[in-house]
């Protein structure tokens, strides 16, 4: 032992004070952990105000995802039948939570700010299939002051499909 | 008939080219790729969107002189304009300089996309043209980047306009380059599309009454360089970055029109593969770069819910559903214990809707049990148009001044719409055409010379020809009007020549005396064994050429008197009961009746022993067009479960029965075929692979549009040489027309509607608003001395059955004669006089 | 129908084309059906077409293309403002506005009582004038150059009264 005995004595010390530090894990599921703003959990399918989707079907989530795990397919809206503003919307979202990578690329590809990436992590399943959430389970719940989808407007009230945003900052 | 070559150099680049060629097609033979919008290869220049512009330099001459000027270093001066030029509409020059790439013109386009995209509305994410947009890829290609134009500006229009029940317009995405306008009235002539108001506010309108209804109105959603034309089918249906595809051959006609299918997997359908969309495969010498709506829109029967999917066996009188070992062997049972029978033998039905490989072991597979096979259709001449046919290297789109067509008989416009596309296209180019027909048809406004018979008179109108041309004494009683003499002239002089007949109100024997006439003609024209000379059949259904060449015929009698003496009948791709009723109680007796088949037609509903067979869009195979042309066609989608394709099926049972047919796969039937059939030594499924380089080139990464389904890599298919040899004229047997009595009441005939309501049409719901009703012509003085008024219901007695229809009073109809448009309801085989009368 | 009323002029008009350029008569023949009906009706459409054996689309799409042309009925009067960029740039446009304001209609719109359409239109080749209109009536077209909303609405009122005591 050549070494100063010193050095023994601060490592030493290093697990003596930890000791008396309080402990960082938390007690999931009684206690869950905050996350961060950014944090990319699972996806929600979200809604204008009056309770349209902004999901207008238009795939690029599915183009741009490099796991390949969102399928989507598309119906024409009418006034009488309206889902999202404009002419299309998607009449089937799926996405395949168990090939997902949350990198969140079909948030960036999203022209409408539909699909976004959520603070939910408590995603588990019990087989295959349920790892495939549908449309329905993706949809946030109807506003309060607005309706459910598919919904009756007056003729050419939603005629843009693509709102006007700001530029990404 | 060369045209001068002139030399010009492009971007650095010296390239020749015939005079009069195009600046942006000459840069396109270099390879250089002048960005366009409205010119299009298959329409006139207009220079309407200014996409193309380039600086042209122009040798510098002396103006006094007229001589070129040389600078010092003796270098020939050339004189640029101060303007851009429109390439697409400047035929090149001698000594010209183009530069394409040059900073003024980049800025130039540069300026104009922005100015294309002050009023798009943009909203690409949702433009079923968004990922093949021409728009989209030049904006990014030559676009600014950014707008200097105020977003809120942009107009507002219609985004959606139904312009007929087939093609829905988006009125702000238009970039007004007129080429929808254009293939209207330049390609088709059909003007039911135009230009209303000026500058921005210009919109594409149709007042006409109905709207788009035309044959090839799908073909605009195609070359609309946005997505502003949309398909009724297809909209919103999918990205096109998301369709797989695969190329195919449209199963509806003799045509043979090349097709790409685009797939993908649907929720909707289970998971499952469909077809989304059928588009047109460039093949110039079959269908350039178009097909028909029925080509487009009438494919959803492939995968239909209706369709057959598992064997199905009698059992106590009911068909029940069973394995395919089961059936199999129910199958062999059957057909042994009913051969062993002493009665009659076997006879094999089949279709022309059959591929070659089906029909090639089928006749093997028949033969092995010393059976009979017939083709079950009903026009003849199959053995002369493989002896007479066009030649090998026949191109439709190469027939031009000095030649002369000749139609008898066939509304080509509603029969077979790609052929009467392509001659209204020779008849352009300076071809004569002569239409022959009892009636008025759309072809006659193209024709030089119309010839207008009595329906039942088309042989002996043939044959006054044919006496014009070779002064045959037995032929005098058939001698024509000065007319005919003029016609027959044409021929004599044409330096090609091509026949299409068709079986308008002719029967089955009928339609023979007329092939032998026309082939005859031809013979004794020196118009065989050449290319672009010969005879073509306008036949029913897509491979019923093919069907000949394999060795089937039909029967001239018809099928009810072999059927009688048959023990066991099997039926391949064919619904003989639905065409002629009576022989259902002739196939319901003691024979034994096996069937394969789509879906459960009315002669399946008899059959013993039923099979389920895949659809064109599943399986691979080869169909011979009218043009002698033979294709390939690839599987696109899985085979519905349970489904086999025909051949095998036919080869499985063969094999049950004892007869060796071992084929491990299409391409291995097709090299059996070649060792039997003369035309078809040279076949291979290689060959038939073969996808030489075409010109325009119009798919992949070319300009006119954006996505890749115009591509043909998998073949122009081969062109199978008739066995007639030129120079050396063959004796054609003739047969005498016998002069029938006329008979009271109206001659009721049979004609062809494109859109009908078969087994293979009407699971295309897209299409229903456009299928023709039950109904039946009549001539309005005809209907006047009937008491019937247009739409009123008529009844008639037809094979000791009534039948009750509405009338529709049509001028074009001949006195004495009622036509029945096919597969509507009614069936009629053969022109039959009928007494109709009035339903009070 | 244009046929049975007037047809010896149809005939003259026809007469003025070569038999296979009959379709250059679809003008005069559009003007005649304006004449009678105050606009082109798609009936009157239909009949033209029929008459030059064109398609009722290449009619009809003639009507968006000349200023002078309407498919749908308007004013007695149509007072039509030059709003083209050197006249817009001379203020045609606010003149247009403002006159539509005193007259309380859209532009495009039509008076109450059915005697005064105003609309926008492109160039009349009077830049030099503007603001500037043309009014066109049952007795023909007039230009009126270098006016003001004030000289606008004293000619209104002169057309009306021209029309009660006419």
């Amino acid at each position: 032992m050549r070494k100063n005995p010193l050095e023994l004595l601060r490592g030493l010390w290093t697990t003596f004070r930890s000791m008396l530090e309080s402990p960082v894990t938390y007690q999931y599921p009684e206690i869950k952990r905050p996350v961060r703003e950014r944090f990319r959990g699972r996806h929600e399918l979200k809604r204008y105000e009056n309770g349209l989707e902004k999901c207008i079907g238009c795939a690029l989530c599915a183009a741009a995802c490099p796991a390949d795990a969102i399928f989507v397919e598309a119906a024409e809206n009418t006034d009488e039948e309206r889902y999202s503003p404009g002419e299309r919307y998607a009449s089937t979202y799926e996405i395949n939570l168990l090939r997902c990578i949350f990198c969140g690329f079909c948030e960036d590809s999203c022209p409408t700010e539909a699909i976004v990436l959520e603070q939910n992590y408590e995603v588990s399943f019990t087989s295959r299939r349920q790892a495939i959430y549908t449309k329905d389970l993706l949809l946030v719940p109807v506003p309060t002051n607005g309706r459910q989808t598919p919904m009756k407007v007056p003729p050419g009230s939603f005629e843009r499909a693509v709102p006007e945003m700001e530029d990404a900052k | 008939m060369t045209k001068s070559l002139v030399t010009l150099t492009i971007d650095g680049i010296e390239v020749s080219v015939p005079e009069g060629t195009l600046i942006v097609d000459a840069a396109k033979k270099v390879g250089i790729d002048i960005p366009v919008f409205c010119y299009h290869p298959k329409l006139h220049p207009v220079g309407m969107c200014r996409m193309c512009l380039v600086e042209i330099g122009r040798p510098a001459r002396d103006r006094s002189t007229g001589e070129p000027i040389f600078d010092e270093d003796g270098q020939q001066v050339i004189h640029f304009g101060p303007n851009l030029e429109t390439s697409c509409t400047t035929p090149v020059g001698e000594g010209w300089v183009i530069r394409v790439n040059s900073e003024k013109a980049r800025e130039g386009r540069k300026q104009i996309v922005e100015y294309l995209l002050t009023s798009h509305p943009l909203d690409c994410p949702i433009c079923d043209k968004g990922g093949e947009c021409p728009l989209q890829n030049l904006t990014m290609e030559h676009g600014p980047g950014t707008s200097r134009f105020l977003f809120d500006e942009k107009i507002d229009l219609d985004k959606h306009v139904p312009l007929g029940e087939l093609i829905f317009l988006d009125r702000e995405r238009c970039i007004q380059c007129a080429r929808c306008v254009r293939f209207q009235e330049e390609v088709v002539d059909d003007p039911v599309l135009g230009f209303t108001n000026r500058g921005r506010r210009l919109e594409i309108i149709t007042s006409s009454d109905p709207g788009f209804d035309s044959y090839f109105s799908g073909n605009t959603t195609d070359i609309c360089p946005v997505g502003a034309l949309t398909t009724a089918d297809f909209r919103f249906g999918a990205r096109p970055w998301e369709l797989n595809r695969a190329a195919s051959i449209c199963p509806h006609c003799p045509v043979g029109c090349n097709l790409t299918l685009n797939t993908r997997r649907e929720a909707r359908a289970e998971g499952r593969d469909v077809i989304k969309r059928v588009m047109p495969r460039q093949n110039e010498h079959v269908n350039e770069i178009w097909i028909c709506d029925k080509g487009r829109f009438a494919h959803h029967f492939a995968s239909s819910i209706e369709r057959l999917t598992k064997p199905m066996v009698r059992v106590n009188g009911d068909l029940v559903q069973v394995g395919w070992d089961e059936a199999l062997v129910r199958a062999t049972e059957g057909l042994k214990d009913a051969l062993g029978r002493s009665k009659g033998g076997l006879v094999g039905i089949a279709g022309g809707r059959a591929s070659n490989e089906d029909l090639y072991v089928f006749r093997r597979f028949i033969e092995g049990l010393d059976g009979h096979t017939v083709l079950d259709d009903n026009l003849a001449g199959g053995d002369l148009t493989r002896e007479m046919g066009v030649g090998r290297g026949t191109d439709l789109g190469q027939i031009g001044p000095g030649d002369v067509i000749l139609v008898i008989a066939s509304d080509l416009h509603e029969e077979a719409p790609i052929w009467w596309l392509r001659l209204k296209q020779a008849v352009e180019r300076g071809a004569e055409l002569i239409v022959a027909n009892a009636r008025a048809t759309r072809l006659d406004r193209y024709a030089a010379h119309i010839i207008r018979y009595p329906y039942r008179r088309a042989v002996q109108t043939a044959l006054g020809l044919l006496h014009a041309v070779t002064k045959r004494a037995d032929l005098s009683p058939f001698v024509g009007d000065k007319s005919l003499q003029k016609v027959a002239k044409l021929f004599m002089k044409a330096e090609n020549a091509i026949i299409f007949y068709g079986r308008e109100g002719l029967d089955y024997k009928a339609s023979e005396a007329l092939a032998q006439a026309c082939a005859s003609l031809l013979t004794s024209t020196d118009h065989v064994g050449r290319a672009n000379n010969g005879l073509i059949a306008v036949w029913p259904r897509v491979n019923t050429q093919g069907a000949w060449d394999m060795g089937l015929q039909p029967i001239p009698s018809g099928l009810g008197e072999i059927l009688e003496q048959a023990s066991a009948v099997y039926v391949m791709a064919s619904d003989p009961v639905a065409d002629d009723a009576s022989l259902e109680t002739l196939l319901r007796e003691d024979t034994f009746l096996v069937v394969q088949e789509l879906f459960m037609t009315p002669t399946a509903e008899l059959a013993d022993v039923v099979f389920p067979a895949r659809s064109f869009i599943e399986r691979e195979g080869t169909y011979t067009s009218g043009e002698h042309r033979v294709q390939r066609f690839y599987p696109a989608v899985l085979p519905l479960g349970g489904t086999k394709s025909d051949w095998r099926i036919v080869t499985s049972l063969a094999n049950a029965m004892g007869i060796e047919l071992n084929f491990p796969s299409a391409a291995a039937v097709m090299l059996a075929i070649a060792e039997s059939v003369p035309n078809y030594s040279d076949l291979t499924y290689q060959a038939l692979t073969i996808a030489e380089s075409q010109w325009p080139h119009v798919g992949g990464e070319s300009l006119y549009f954006g996505g890749n389904a115009f591509k043909n890599s998998q073949g122009l298919g081969v062109q199978v040489g008739p066995a007639a040899e030129p120079g050396e004229p063959s004796e054609v047997a003739l047969t005498m027309p016998v002069e029938e009595s006329e008979e009271d009441g109206l001659l009721l005939v049979p004609i062809t509607r494109l859109y009908d309501r078969g087994t293979t049409v009407l699971p295309s719901k897209v299409l229903h608003p456009r299928l023709e009703r039950l109904h039946i012509e009549l001539n309005p003085k005809d209907a006047s001395h009937l008491g019937v008024i247009d739409g009123a219901q008529v009844e008639f007695r037809m094979n000791g059955k009534r039948f009750q229809l509405p009338a529709r009073l049509v001028a074009t109809v001949p006195e004495g004669i009622a036509l029945m448009p096919r597969s509507l309801g009614v069936s009629v085989v053969n022109p039959i006089p009928v007494q109709i009368s009035s339903v009070e | 129908m244009l046929a049975e009323k007037y047809s010896s002029e149809i005939e003259s008009i026809l007469a003025k084309y070569p038999d296979d350029r009959k379709r250059s008569a679809v003008l005069p023949l559009m003007y005649l059906a304006q004449c009678e009906y105050g606009s082109v009706t798609l009936e009157a459409m239909i009949e033209i077409a029929d008459l030059l054996d064109i398609d009722v689309t290449q009619v009809a799409s003639l009507i968006g293309f000349y200023t002078l042309l309407w498919d749908r009925p308007g004013g007695k009067y149509r007072i039509q403002i030059c709003t083209d960029l050197p006249c817009a740039l001379q203020g045609a446009e606010e003149f247009a506005h403002q006159l539509c304001e005193k007259l309380g209609i859209q532009l495009g719109g039509t008076t109450p009582d059915g005697m005064i359409s105003v609309e926008g239109v492109m160039c009349l080749a009077a830049c030099n004038g503007a603001p500037m209109f043309q009014v066109q009536g049952p007795d023909g077209i007039q230009y009126h150059e270098r006016q003001t909303v004030e000289s606008a609405l004293a000619l209104i009122d002169e057309l009306r009264k021209r029309d009660d005591s006419g």
